[in-house]
């Protein structure tokens, strides 16, 4: 059990990661992106082909997964920021299937369809670690880097962009570097969470990358509480183990177990959506509908 | 509001607790489970009800038969054919079930769930997956499906011995089930008296296949093997004949579905397949096509006999392990396998191989009006 245990913690420990980067550009800098199964990736296969080819350091794949992820969005945020609102919600989603298509493609670097296999399990200095404490770490570090600049005077040209992006601009707040320097850091982020990833699962393929990955995390910002710090770790952990949890109802017949499973897990979101419209940690004043 | 709030914590209490709930339940008794880790939910839920009645049926028929000394236990875990949630739930599996056996489906849950298996030791046999990169994952890694690229290599002495088609033009999806079936043509087709004339790749999601169809007709093959699975085997085989391929079209296993039986342009088509007689085989072919149609009330299919077989081969190595006084683990059921080898299995004997893949019987038929007809095997 204790291993069982370990391991769904260690899936919420990245997706909570993947959760607060997202959460940094949504609801931090109001940038909405349906892309982040992408960066995700990007790390995904950058972690796994340094631990394949090069070294299994966890540090090392870290690194390298957040500086392609991170200096690859900010190629692709400079131009695409440029549109606002839900014009950069389509924007990311051609972003993100193209980037499946790339990903399915580019068989050297990510082995197709097929995907990677015999990715080795983490290692630190050269000794074995666990998933779940490099996952733990990465978080708590993410979560304070985050703290961090939201107090600060960045985070406050960011929440001023997201609340009135031209009166920011006309106070002299640059705009485009700022929204940049923010999907950078959150994409960095994703990068991290996908080398970790591959880490743990010692298999990738394009399977985990794809638009219905980048919707679950926004959901878990949203069943969390956007804007807020660990309103999307409470979501990331609630996503992940409501299944988990509904796989031990012992009186689902096996050919039901699915269907039964999520039935219970979408009527448990909506209930979750209609008495916590600003997520589990947002402030309950907002989100509820005025009519 | 009391209530309310009542009932938001019931909720949450209930999702707290419902890991515990079945636990009691897994330790109370002490049956043989074997696990199941098929798409129950999303766009292949069906693949996960057909691939679950074959070993429903295989855990009937052990338990009638007295197989094993214990009872078994079916633990179903829902993949959706995605490897995250895979290995979510073959963790469950081998650290709260502490499953003796496992069935897996879909190539990429079955990549994601060896590393576990093989660290556990814990058996994982797959009856749907046939890429050839499935072979050798794991010593305990098995396959009771004949993997495509053996299927190819079959058809060949057919195809241009009987049928004279010398020259084969290759329409393959663009991963390692694709890319094995192009590297059996280009090497088997020269030895059998054929040539490869021309191979033309298509991406997984594609659907429009003019294009490809007048590339196809430039090279001016006698046949055209089509290596595709899923939904996109029908799209293609309507794609060449609307584009004027009218040459005969050929593949392998996967072509048996209901989609492409009913597909008019289909017909003439010419496929391999696991050979199996459920009117005049053995005792235990008959036994399992009787039993089958009497609880589903409909004729099995191949993923019905892949899965009954993967699960009557735990209970056929079980009692060998048990009559010699052992426990059932991955490294005492591996060892009884590697010893026998050759097992009695519905469609006749099964004969393993060191990495755990199955050789079975290949035939070639043809459909011809939705119905198969059995050309040669």
């Amino acid at each position: 059990m204790t291993a069982y245990l370990a391991s769904l913690a260690t899936l919420a420990a990245i997706f909570a990661i993947l959760a607060v980067t997202l959460n940094f550009m949504v609801g931090y800098a109001g940038i909405f992106s349906v892309a982040h199964a992408v960066f995700f990736g990007l790390g995904a296969y950058a972690g796994a082909q340094v631990a394949l080819h090069l070294v299994p350091d966890a540090l090392a794949a870290c690194a390298v997964a957040a500086l392609i992820a991170g200096g690859l969005s900010l190629c692709l945020a400079l131009p695409a920021l440029r549109v606002r609102g839900e014009y950069f919600v389509a924007a990311s989603l051609g972003l993100q299937m193209m980037a499946l298509t790339l990903f399915s493609e580019a068989k050297g670097l990510t082995g197709g369809l097929g995907g990677l296999i015999g990715i080795p399990p983490p290692r630190l200095f050269g000794f074995a670690v666990g998933a779940l404490p490099l996952s733990l770490a990465a978080l708590a570090l993410i979560l304070l880097a985050i703290a961090a600049m939201a107090r600060g005077s960045f985070g406050r040209t960011l929440q001023s962009i997201r609340d009135a992006e031209s009166a920011a601009e006309a106070l002299g707040k640059n705009v485009a570097v700022a929204k940049a320097l923010a999907v950078a850091f959150a994409c960095a982020g994703a990068g991290v969470a996908g080398a970790l990833f591959a880490l743990h699962m010692q298999f990738v393929n394009v399977e985990s990358f794809t638009l219905e990955q980048s919707v679950l995390v926004m959901a878990m910002v949203i069943v969390g509480g956007t804007g807020t710090l660990l309103g999307p770790v409470v979501g990331a952990v609630l996503l992940l183990s409501l299944p988990a949890g509904l796989a031990f109802l012992p009186f689902i017949p096996p050919t039901e177990v699915g269907a039964v499973q999520q039935i219970i897990y979408g009527l448990a979101m909506t209930l979750l959506m209609i008495f916590r419209p600003a997520g589990l940690v947002g402030d309950l004043s907002r989100g509820r509908s005025e009519a | 509001m009391t209530a309310i709030r009542f009932g938001r914590r019931g909720l949450l209490g209930s999702a707290l607790a419902a890991p515990f709930i079945g636990r009691a339940s897994a330790q109370g008794g002490d049956p043989y489970v074997v696990g199941t880790l098929f798409p129950l939910s999303g766009p292949n839920a069906e693949y996960g009800g057909v691939f679950t009645a074959g070993a429903q049926l295989a855990l009937e028929h052990i338990e009638q038969d007295r197989m094993l000394k214990r009872p078994v236990r079916l633990q179903a875990e829902d993949t959706q054919a995605l490897p995250q949630q895979a290995v979510v739930g073959m963790n469950k599996l081998v650290n709260v079930d502490r499953a003796n056996w496992t069935l897996v489906g879909f190539t990429a849950v079955s990549k994601a769930v060896a590393p576990i298996g093989d660290r556990a030791k814990v058996i994982m046999v797959n009856g749907g997956a046939v890429g050839p990169d499935l072979s050798g994952l794991s010593p305990y890694f098995w396959n009771v499906i004949p993997l495509a690229h053996l299927e190819t290599r079959a058809l060949l002495p057919y195809l241009v011995g009987q049928r004279g088609a010398k020259r084969i033009a290759l329409v393959y999806v663009d991963d390692p089930l694709g890319d094995a079936i192009l590297g059996i043509l280009r090497d088997e087709l020269p030895k059998a008296g054929g040539q490869l004339v021309g191979s033309f790749s298509v991406p997984r999601t594609a659907q429009q296949f003019g294009p490809v169809a007048a590339r196809v007709r430039q090279v001016r093959p006698d046949a055209v093997y089509i290596a595709s699975f899923g939904a996109q085997q029908s799209q293609i085989i309507k794609g060449l004949r609307d584009n004027g391929v009218s040459q005969l079209l050929c593949s392998y296993s996967a072509m048996n579905l209901d989609s492409v039986r009913s597909l008019p342009e289909a017909n003439g088509l010419i496929f391999t397949g696991q050979k199996v007689d459920f009117e005049g085989g053995d005792a235990i072919t008959r036994r399992f096509a009787a039993d089958f149609r009497k609880a589903n009330g409909k004729e099995p299919t191949i993923y019905n006999v892949n899965y009954y077989n993967a699960t009557r081969l735990f209970g056929l190595l079980g009692q060998q392990v048990e009559a010699e006084g052992g426990q059932l683990g991955g490294d005492s059921l591996r060892a009884a396998l590697l010893k026998t080898r050759k097992f009695p299995l519905v469609g006749g004997t099964g004969e393993f191989d060191d990495a755990g893949n199955m050789m079975a019987a290949i035939e070639v038929n043809e459909l011809r009006d939705g119905r198969l007809n059995r050309l040669a095997g």
